[in-house]
């Protein structure tokens, strides 16, 4: 999986930057955005093999990232990370859009091998 | 009046209020150890979360310490009933945290903070405001106690005040996209011929002036740069000014503030800050004023050698200031230490030393020849080398990244650390990424699928077999601690260990939270650690998700594993800074009840307040205990039944005792309180109970009629009775044979964190050396249990807290067993050999005299 690449959305700084840090080390290439906008600037020039997006954020939020994503590259995978109390509504609006859920805090292994299931696919 | 008075400042004890009955009491203990425990559950959950597996984010801090200060906020006022508000001080301690970590959670910067700040007023989160070299400077100072000079902080709401009393901002805002040579020399001289706001100059006086009557009138300072972000995720090394031997007087400290500030603008500094993506007027600029080192010798350490090999530490120094070492200018001595539990001095080189820099006694500095003979000699002692390698080992694990360090030592020979910032250093990318288990192949395994990972890690080192609290004394940094118990008394020794692994113990003591807050790699409850391994033997454990193992000898690929996959997080500002939360939450101050900060006022986080309340509670509940006697008048109490003569009665106030059986006594059989049937087990253990009395000499009768009332009946009528105070998973057990008095109180239940024993014995009855004798016997036992003990005169208390149920039972077994043998013991101990002989008896279960 040498430079896969992958983008991480998440309007707190220390999701992306522990995110970068945890997912370079298995030599993944990451760009880490703090909204939606620039995000989405970035996915139009360029696609991703995993965009791993916060569920609520201001302005753009994971749900139109998503929408975005899987309409400009409907086979790049979305991986959706939200509050814990967000949970059971997003997974029912999102079943079957999204390769995978997590509620935060999210262990980094348990997020890696999701990357890595939706790499194999 | 008076009474009246007291009564409403909430002086007076129990305030006037009636004591409600036991039951209530007990009652009311136990809705203290619930919140408590629901609390120290979240503690630990935010100590794993944190801790760099997870990916989190501010709401689930501020979730989670919603529901944590609800639950130590729950604890306090359950404990404000038992103790009927005998602590109102501990609510204002409350809000004080709870204050202190909502700034941080919250990410209130006060928008007009201090001009000037000690360095012992400081702590890390207020990076932004004194900068980063002024923050790891004074948490070295206050965290890890390291020997850093006096010194204070001008802010950076001191260099906004600055900039806005001599128009700057305009100006610099100017010149924001281009930047020329020119105009940043123009802005250079505006700031040296500044003037300092009235209020800042104030705030000067004052600090320059404590330094003064410190130090003297002759006091010299060091005036450096802290900017903002300086020596955290940038180094900005040697970009500003620095103005050694400063006089300590506002006019000359002012004149030096103003060139350090300015040199925020020079050319190379500004071209620095663009590369690493600020513009002009980005970066503000905080000050330290540091009491000179009139150093004999100076100079830097790198924790990690410039090629990358983290095993060796590179310190160099020179004659003199260390100016010319850190800026390259001489041909420094250098020392290469192997960072080990001993360090090693592995190569030493001396360089031929023509200069040196030295203050001037009327201020700045000089450079000069030094004496012939010290040309080429060596700058250090192997001494000094040896505990300025420990220092920068202590520094570097407690930053958690490779260290750039500067040091001196003065005339007098004390050793400083003058600055400390993160090395850059090449990563070092190993041939053959083999699993972690490869590489410990050639290692035997000592210990496998054992215990319960407290801390993950890869900790290696010396065994170092703690016996007793006393021990730590004499603990080597860098060793792996083993003991039977696990216990808060390790925080002393938490900075300087590799891993701990104990004989019992759960994730959730107080010692556990200590060890994830220091990250130090942990396994508790192998039931045999002691046992499998021997003092001083090298060892490896490596504890993951997947369990523990621990390998013979030290396997130092899986240590570099470990270094470069779990620790890199530290290097993130954001995961620190989030992380900072926790010393206000989870960091132990309040370890040793018997010291005198063990007060509301000496608690520093939630979890000290959680401490204090436990250990008060219990001693809330021993002393209502106390007044059983009161409680067989009032209560139906029952006469136990025993083939042995206890006169023990029973006060069950739940639970205690099973239904039926005859009306007013019960059998051994008929015992349900965990506890109490446990005692009860070991008093009736075989060759316990001597059923001859062992005759009082007469001088052991006459000294015993001499005495006074003594303190175990407090001036109340005991004579007769021997009384337990029972439910299911309690007793409060009140018993006295002849002049010995034992209390011993208990909570003993499935969850290991709310068990606690208290053991109190008293004696009389026998001449002052045999009941210190006895005193000193009964301390060497129970300290054999793991007890923390205090003797005096012929009085012992022991505690233990935080025991499994098992273990427990175990411990309390033969406590009731120490009742038995203590009772005949005084008319046998005739020399102080016979207090060793008789515990060693009792500790190998010989029970015969």
């Amino acid at each position: 999986m040498q430079g896969q690449k992958i983008m991480v959305i998440d309007d707190e700084k220390i999701v992306g930057d522990m995110a970068k840090l945890a997912l370079e080390q298995d030599g993944f290439y990451v760009e880490t955005f703090l909204n939606g906008e620039p995000a989405l600037e970035r996915l139009k020039k360029e696609q991703f093999d995993v965009v791993v997006t916060d569920l609520k954020m201001k302005g753009i939020d994971g749900m139109e990232v998503l929408r975005t994503v899987k309409r400009l590259y409907p086979e790049t995978k979305v991986i959706m990370i939200t509050a814990f109390a967000n949970l059971d509504a997003a997974i029912e609006a999102l079943r079957g859009d999204v390769h995978d859920f997590f509620p935060k805090p999210v262990k980094i292994k348990e997020l890696k091998a999701s990357i890595q299931r939706a790499l194999e696919r | 009046m008076l009474g009246r008075i007291r009564s409403l400042l909430g002086l007076a004890k129990g305030s006037g209020q009636e004591a409600p009955p036991f039951r209530t009491v007990f009652k009311n203990f136990k809705e203290v150890l619930e919140n408590n425990n629901r609390a120290l559950e979240i503690i630990a959950e935010l100590g794993d979360k944190l801790g760099g597996d997870y990916l989190f984010d501010i709401n689930y801090i501020k979730s989670a310490y919603s529901d944590l200060a609800g639950a130590v906020y729950g604890s306090i006022q359950n404990f404000d009933v038992l103790t009927m508000n005998r602590y109102p001080q501990l609510h204002e301690v409350f809000s004080r945290i709870d204050d202190h970590i909502k700034t941080l959670i919250y990410d209130v910067t006060p928008s007009r903070g201090e001009m000037v700040l000690d360095y012992k007023d400081i702590t890390w989160n207020m990076f932004r405001e004194v900068g980063g070299k002024n923050a790891a400077l004074a948490e070295m100072k206050n965290y890890l106690k390291l020997n850093i000079p006096d010194a204070f902080a001008v802010t950076t709401h001191a260099f906004d005040a600055f900039m806005a009393h001599n128009g700057l901002p305009e100006k610099i805002e100017a010149i924001r996209e281009n930047p020329d040579p020119r105009s940043l020399e123009r802005l250079r001289s505006e700031i040296i011929r500044g003037e300092i706001p009235p209020d800042l100059a104030v705030a000067l006086q004052g600090a320059v002036e404590r330094i003064r009557e410190t130090f003297g009138r002759d006091c010299f300072l060091a005036v450096r740069s802290s900017a903002e972000e300086e020596d955290g995720d940038f180094s900005f090394a040697g970009q500003f000014e620095t103005v050694l031997n400063v006089q300590a007087r506002s006019k000359a400290v002012g004149e030096a503030y103003k060139k350090v500030l300015a040199s925020l603008f020079s050319e190379n500094s500004v071209a620095y800050q663009k590369m690493h993506g600020y513009r002009v007027g980005d970066i503000k600029m905080a000050v330290g004023c540091l009491v000179m080192v009139d150093a004999a010798k100076s100079g830097v350490i790198y924790s990690v050698a410039p090629n990358g090999d983290r095993d060796i530490l590179v310190i160099n120094s020179t004659w003199g200031l260390g100016t010319s070492v850190v800026e390259g200018q001489t041909d420094a001595d250098m020392y290469m230490v192997k960072k080990e539990v001993e360090p090693l001095v592995v190569g030493t080189k001396y360089g031929r030393k023509d200069s040196m820099v030295i203050m001037r006694e009327e201020g700045g500095t000089v450079k000069v020849r030094p004496a012939e003979e010290m040309v080429e000699a060596g700058t250090l002692a192997e001494e000094e080398v040896k505990a300025l390698a420990a220092q920068a080992v202590q520094i570097e694990k407690h930053f958690r990244r490779p260290q750039d360090i500067e040091w001196a030592i003065d005339k007098s020979g004390k050793a400083f650390i003058l600055q400390s910032r993160p090395l850059r250093i090449p990563e070092v990318v190993r041939e053959g990424s083999g699993r972690r288990e490869e590489y410990a192949a050639p290692h035997g395994v000592l210990m496998e699928n054992m215990g319960v990972v407290v801390q993950k890690g890869v900790g290696a080192g010396r065994v170092f077999v703690v016996r007793h609290p006393g021990e730590l004394d004499r603990f080597p940094k860098g060793s792996v601690l083993v003991a039977k118990f696990d216990s808060s008394n390790f925080v002393r020794v938490m900075p300087y260990v590799s891993a701990i692994i104990t004989d019992t113990g759960t994730p959730t003591s107080h010692m556990a939270s200590l060890c994830r807050e220091f990250r130090v790699p942990t396994l508790v409850n192998t039931g045999a650690a002691t046992r499998l391994l021997q003092h001083g033997q090298e060892i490896t454990l490596k504890a993951g998700d997947d369990g523990a193992v621990v390998y013979d000898g030290v396997v130092r690929e899986l240590l570099e594993y470990d270094d470069r996959n779990s620790l890199k997080m530290e290097e993130l500002f954001e995961f620190r800074k989030r992380r900072y939360v926790l010393r206000y939450i989870s960091v132990l101050n309040l370890v040793d009840p018997l010291i005198d900060a063990f007060t509301p006022e000496g608690c520093k986080t939630m979890h000290d307040i959680l401490r204090f309340i436990h250990e008060k509670s219990v001693g809330e509940l021993v002393e209502r205990a106390r007044y059983g006697n009161d409680m067989v008048k009032h209560h139906m109490a029952i006469k136990l039944d025993l083939p042995i003569p206890t006169g023990i009665m029973i006060v069950d106030i739940g639970g205690g005792l099973a239904a039926g059986g005859a009306p007013r006594s019960a059998t051994l059989e008929q015992i349900v309180s965990v506890p109490l049937r446990a005692i009860v087990k070991g008093m009736m253990h075989p060759g316990v109970w001597h059923a001859d009395a062992v005759s009082l000499g007469v001088n052991d009768f006459i000294s015993s009629m001499m005495r006074m009332p003594d303190i175990t009946t407090d001036g109340r009528d005991y004579a007769g009775y021997n009384v337990a105070v029972a439910s299911g998973e309690y007793v409060n057990l009140s018993i006295r044979f002849g002049y010995h008095f034992n209390m011993l109180d208990c909570y003993c239940s499935e969850n290991a964190r709310n068990n606690h024993v208290y053991f109190r014995f008293v004696g009389g009855a026998t001449d002052i050396v045999k009941r210190s004798r006895r005193v000193e016997l009964i301390a060497a036992i129970l300290r054999e249990y793991g007890f923390n003990i205090v003797a005096k005169g012929d009085l012992v208390i022991g505690r233990l807290a935080n025991i499994s149920k098992g273990e427990l039972e175990k411990v309390l077994d033969h406590l009731g067993r120490l009742i038995g043998y203590t009772r005949q013991l005084d008319a046998v101990l005739n020399d102080d050999s016979s207090v060793e002989r008789f515990a060693r008896n009792f500790l190998e279960e010989r029970y015969t005299f």
